[in-house]
């Protein structure tokens, strides 16, 4: 409903065991239409072999993110008149991880750094003991929630290009969600987490250069946890020296 | 000929990973140290299903002055005494200790008052502020704590692996295993395991406009249907007021636009711009949620719509900038799809957005096949005919602990697996490639078919000729469908495969619903009857109860058992108030 008349010239990239190519579809406009849609349209309607991957459709799961031009973006909430100039359009599957199928990835290794970086809460309490009572304005808490809200839908990653140089530094994401746990209070993994965020992949690489945060949809600044957690390993590193 | 199939075998499987799958994991793995656990999901762990979605928060009753007893009679009574009471009070109780585990041993982040104690919010159709949340993205704040804990485990995935069909034991007196979609390979798998748990979350998909994420088909249910399993209140359809309507052809209608913005001072407004509210119901755009929506349908019937054919909200009168601070999530995604909920009018629509109905279970998830759990939206009992807000959440984290708690020790009991029933195994491969004997259709084009019959003659208003004519037409797609081919020249992540493959579970089921629909006589819950439009007697309370498979599916009703509470009895002292909604603060 409410075709404009006009279409979109889409180029999508597709990829099947290594190899791949871009492929040119034209796509009727709509006055409401993301980036999603026209993806959906293809594979319903010009080529049922085309793959890709949605969930929500409402920016929570981090499901369906692609190269949009060239620039990383949830696909489900990138309407298409913010991004279709000349109604032109390029489609490529997300940068910094391995393909499963044309625009569909493999998020097991950003998933694995996630766990590699230990930005996984490690318990203080169980279930038996009562609620820690927690000041909402501790700064603390208030660093921990700045970062919180990532839907690791792994746009950063694939905003980063210290990823695309060194496949072992752990990533934005990962670290983001680790400097949130150093400010937990509840947290009982500190040193463990110091110690993965120090090493090798760990935060020291990254070079400030930003893609993360102009490209977070949800508006994160992981460069920003990530130069706290240069701070806090590098105090760490003091005290381990002591 | 039967196609490749390959094998494999774990102790725990775990369909789903919504709240239930997640939780089943962790506490199975705790509950059997030794026991191999593997969840199987159709999307990516964590990502699909519904628990993400979760923008209101958690019931719970943990503030002074609020008790169990309180959570447990608003959930029967917004449930208008239908609810299995027995599941309800174990809801009630049990997320008690699963939000004391969510904060102290998962880890999420609750929003919280200024003494550190836990905020929570007042919710629709409740007496006392129970719902705990963060912010209005609650969902993800307890998927993705979840999610971090169980990739940190030793379980098995088997990420965008679609489950096809639940294969008993040759003897039939067990479940076997579960057929698999490799679907990132196109291959089948068969997995056995010693205990099954199904969580893949209902979700009525099948109607026009519709909340649940792309994933969910109620592939599950169509599953335990086929193995001759009873579904209860499959006609309880809960639709939410206000779907964000952008026409046809784009996923962002249907989507839900948040409860808050009505409960904050929200016009409704139809297509002359005027409100209608107030004409229907004297609590206005703040009466509940089914209210609401039926009187948004009868605007739309009486043709006084907006230009995608629903109504309008508009929250400008409150202030654009408070409405932008106060709703910033929601001002900034209708901002991304183009629309100004601040400032302008946004087209809404009532969305299907869950189904209280489902596999018939007991309070420790088991079902009458041995060997099968369900937890989550797929079992029907705790809800009635209609789910509080704030009720979804707790109930599939509450019963997935359940059932990983209880397929833990009911694995440790059991010696070997079951050698599958072959000629069903033959059965669901011959169903799943029942596409490929056919020329390539416009699978795209039935689905819109079977949305808009689901819409018109099943949905938010019912009637006797309505629901006839709407299984008349269900039976047109089904029969169409059946000529409806699939290229089978490449199987690989072939999602026009699976859009067959969902349609066929959507139309199952939606033959399900209308048969319910029309079963019961009265109106109860979500479920209205315009031929009907009395509740009937509180104390003569029916659930229905439907059976079989295809043309031979059978709908009974079974009298509710009041095992705790009588209608026009309470759990409340004679000395409490009947409301504390705001005593709180």
């Amino acid at each position: 409903m409410s075709e404009t008349g006009e279409f979109l010239q889409v180029s999508i990239w597709r990829e099947q065991d290594g190899n791949g190519h871009f492929e040119s579809f034209q796509v009727p406009r709509r006055d409401n239409q993301t980036i999603l849609d026209v993806v959906a349209w293809v594979q319903q309607q010009a080529d049922p072999t085309l793959s890709y991957r949605f969930a929500c459709r409402v920016g929570m799961c981090g499901s369906c993110a692609m190269m949009v031009n060239g620039a990383p973006r949830w696909t489900c909430r990138t309407h298409v008149q913010k991004v279709a100039d000349d109604n032109r359009l390029e489609i490529a599957p997300l940068r910094n991880l391995p393909v499963i199928k044309d625009l569909a990835v493999d998020m097991d290794p950003f998933f694995d750094k996630w766990v590699a970086a230990e930005a996984v809460f490690e318990p203080s309490q169980t279930r038996d003991d009562p609620m820690p009572p927690i000041n909402p304005q501790d700064p603390m808490r208030i660093a921990a929630s700045d970062a919180i809200e990532c839907i690791n839908c792994a746009v950063c990653y694939a905003a980063c290009d210290v990823v695309a140089a060194n496949p072992d530094y752990l990533g934005p994401a990962a670290l983001n969600r680790a400097w949130s746990l150093v400010n937990d209070s509840r947290d009982d993994g500190q040193d463990a987490r110091l110690k993965a965020v120090s090493g090798g992949g760990g935060c020291h690489n990254c070079h400030v250069q930003q893609g993360c945060a102009r490209y977070c949809p949800n508006e994160l600044n992981p460069t920003l946890s990530i130069s706290g957690l240069k701070r806090a390993t590098a105090k760490s590193l003091l005290g381990w020296g002591q | 000929m039967r196609p490749s199939l390959e094998r494999h075998d774990t102790d725990i499987l775990i369909l789903g990973s919504g709240g239930a799958g997640l939780f089943a994991a962790l506490h199975a793995q705790k509950a059997a140290p030794d026991a191999k656990v593997t969840i199987a999901v159709k999307g990516l762990i964590g990502k699909c299903g519904c628990t993400r979605m979760v923008q209101g928060g958690y019931n719970v009753a943990l503030a002074p002055g609020d008790s169990v007893e309180r959570h447990f009679m608003d959930t029967i009574i917004g449930g208008k005494w239908l609810p299995d009471q027995d599941m309800a009070w174990k809801l009630c109780k049990t997320a008690v200790t699963r939000i004391h585990e969510l904060e102290n041993e998962i880890g999420c982040f609750f929003d919280r008052n200024p003494d550190g104690s836990l905020h929570q919010k007042a919710f629709a159709g409740q007496t006392f502020d129970r719902t705990a949340h963060k912010g209005d993205l609650t969902g993800i704040e307890i998927i993705s704590r979840l999610m971090e804990q169980v990739l940190a485990r030793p379980v098995e995935r088997l990420q965008e692996h679609r489950a096809i069909g639940l294969i008993p034991s040759r003897d039939g007196s067990a479940l076997a295993g579960v057929l698999f979609i490799d679907m990132r390979t196109g291959k089948f798998r068969l997995v056995r395991a010693k205990t099954v748990l199904m969580a893949t979350g209902g979700g009525p998909t099948m109607y026009k406009y519709h909340t649940p994420s792309g994933d969910k088909t109620m592939d599950g249910l169509a599953m335990a249907m086929r193995r001759g399993l009873a579904l209860r209140d499959m006609e309880m359809v809960q639709f939410h007021p206000t779907g964000l309507l952008a026409g046809a052809g784009t996923k962002m209608t249907g989507t839900v636009l948040e409860e808050g913005l009505r409960g904050a001072g929200g016009h409704l407004m139809n297509g002359n711009e005027q409100r209608f509210m107030f004409d229907y119901d004297a609590a206005g755009e703040r009466a509940t949620r089914d209210i609401v929506s039926r009187a948004i349908y009868e605007e739309m019937r009486q043709k006084r719509t907006s230009p995608h054919g629903g109504v309008y909200i508009s929250m400008a009168h409150l202030g654009p900038e408070i409405v932008a601070e106060k709703f910033k999530g929601m001002v900034k995604r209708c901002a991304d799809s183009g629309f100004d909920l601040a400032g302008g009018l946004v087209e809404v629509v009532p969305t299907a957005h869950y189904l209280m109905g489902g596999v018939v279970v007991d309070t420790d998830t088991r079902t009458d096949l041995p060997g099968l759990y369900v937890a989550g939206e797929d079992a029907g009992g705790a809800h009635g005919s209609n789910r509080l807000g704030g009720n979804g959440v707790a109930n599939s984290t509450v019963y997935g602990g359940v059932a990983g708690d209880v397929m833990g020790q009911d694995c440790q009991k059991m010696k070997a697996l079951h050698d599958p029933d072959e000629t069903v195994l033959d059965e669901e491969l011959a169903r799943a490639m029942a596409p490929f004997a056919h020329k390539p259709g416009d699978v795209t084009a039935l689905r819109d078919r079977l949305q808009d019959v689901m819409w018109e003659d099943v949905g938010v208003m019912r009637n006797a000729d309505g629901l006839q004519r709407g299984l008349k037409r269900i039976a047109e797609i089904d029969d169409a469908l059946s000529s409806v081919g699939v290229a089978a020249d490449n199987l690989a992540f072939n999602l026009s495969w699976h859009d067959w493959l969902n349609l066929r579970s959507l139309v199952d089921m939606s033959t399900v619903i209308a048969k319910a629909a029309l079963s019961r006589e009265n109106s109860r819950g979500a479920h209205f009857r315009e031929d009907f439009p009395d509740a009937g007697a509180m104390q003569e309370s029916y659930f229905t109860l439907a059976t079989g498979y295809g043309e031979a599916i059978s709908v009974a009703r079974a009298p509710v058992q009041f095992t705790i509470v009588k209608p026009g009895e309470t759990l409340l002292g004679e000395d409490e108030a009947e409301t504390l909604v705001g005593a709180a603060q």
